[in-house]
């Protein structure tokens, strides 16, 4: 496991699903968190943890989210970009809005986010950036031109940015996680995704532990000459 | 020149002397209103601009307790942009600030 005792992390989408997974593992790691979420919890989970409201999606909700960040915190150290949006549909019915929320939760907000928190991470030259990807990157499953083209471009986004971030000591790395049971895997039909995990070389569903093996990976201080990666889960690639 | 002029002539010049403070002996930078920031003639290379006007942007927010953009659509659709020189720069934001 690796000690996040006297780091900052922040996580998007840090209230429900993979998001509240990660933000309760590093708690446990003694990680100082900052929840980014559209909606906040009615209570916070510990002292450690501080929930700011935040649509990812929006520059100005961003900047302000971060402002919040540097004037309580000063720094963020890792990021975790998790955030994301889901609407499974045949492309030629899926509707315009949907294709606009998923862009701009998944893509526009992975930006956002990255592009302020290097703002802060330049000044201490140390920062760890994490995007969530999905094997729909990888496997481009029938219904999901959208979101796995989405989930293809923040990867691409890591990679660029960890060649303008390089010389600032901030790596950017993505995960390429399978399916875990979580509210939004539930929007999707059961034997549609049971295929998909049969398909892979190893055909089992993620655990939380599989997730936070490759989070700690990153996000260790001993990781700092991984940049630009991709790591898919279960195989796939 | 007035005083918001010369607040925001300081953070300017604090902010390029905070990237000073980064560069060698032989890389440092001269400060005054016709310092190039961008372009051909510029002291700066892309990373360090960008480091500078960064620096400002925080600068100016918790100087005046607002939020300002200085890389936003409007200072980007500008020609030439409002960054060319420390001049220049510094009647962008005093237009910004009015």
């Amino acid at each position: 496991m690796t000690d996040y005792s006297g780091k900052i992390v922040l996580v998007t989408g840090a209230r429900r699903g993979v998001g509240r997974l990660i933000t309760e593992h590093v708690l446990k790691q003694g990680a100082q968190v900052i929840g980014f979420s559209k909606h906040l919890d009615e209570g916070e989970k510990s002292e450690q943890y501080r929930a700011i409201e935040v649509d990812v999606g929006d520059a100005d909700s961003v900047a302000k989210g971060f402002e919040q960040v540097r004037k309580q915190f000063g720094r963020v150290d890792i990021v975790i970009n998790n955030a994301a949006v889901l609407t499974s549909q045949y492309a030629m019915i899926m509707p315009a809005a949907a294709v606009k929320a998923m862009l701009d939760v998944n893509i526009l907000g992975t930006f956002l986010v990255s592009r302020e928190a290097a703002k802060l991470m330049r000044k201490n030259k140390w920062g760890r950036i994490i995007n969530i990807g999905s094997m729909a990157a990888s496997l481009e499953p029938i219904g999901d031109s959208v979101y796995a083209a989405s989930k293809a471009a923040i990867s691409t986004l890591a990679n660029v940015m960890a060649k303008e971030y390089a010389s600032l000591n901030i790596t950017c790395n993505t995960l390429g996680i399978t399916g875990i049971a979580t509210d939004m895997l539930s929007q999707l039909p059961k034997d549609k995704i049971d295929s998909v995990i049969a398909s892979l070389p190893l055909p089992r569903y993620a655990t939380p532990d599989d997730i936070f093996n490759v989070i700690d990976f990153f996000g260790s201080e001993r990781s700092g000459y991984i940049t630009g990666q991709t790591v898919f889960l279960g195989g796939v690639n | 020149m007035n005083e918001l002029a010369a607040q925001v002539q300081e953070a300017i010049e604090q902010a390029l002397r905070a990237l000073n403070e980064e560069r060698g002996p032989e890389e440092q930078i001269e400060i005054h209103a016709q310092t190039c920031l961008f372009g051909e003639a510029s002291v700066l290379d892309s990373l360090s601009l960008v480091s500078v006007i960064v620096d400002l942007e925080t600068s100016l927010s918790d100087m005046f307790d607002r939020a300002i953009s200085l890389t936003d659509d409007r200072a980007m659709s500008r020609d030439p942009v409002p960054f060319t020189d420390v001049g220049a720069l510094k009647a962008y934001i005093l237009e910004l600030l009015a």
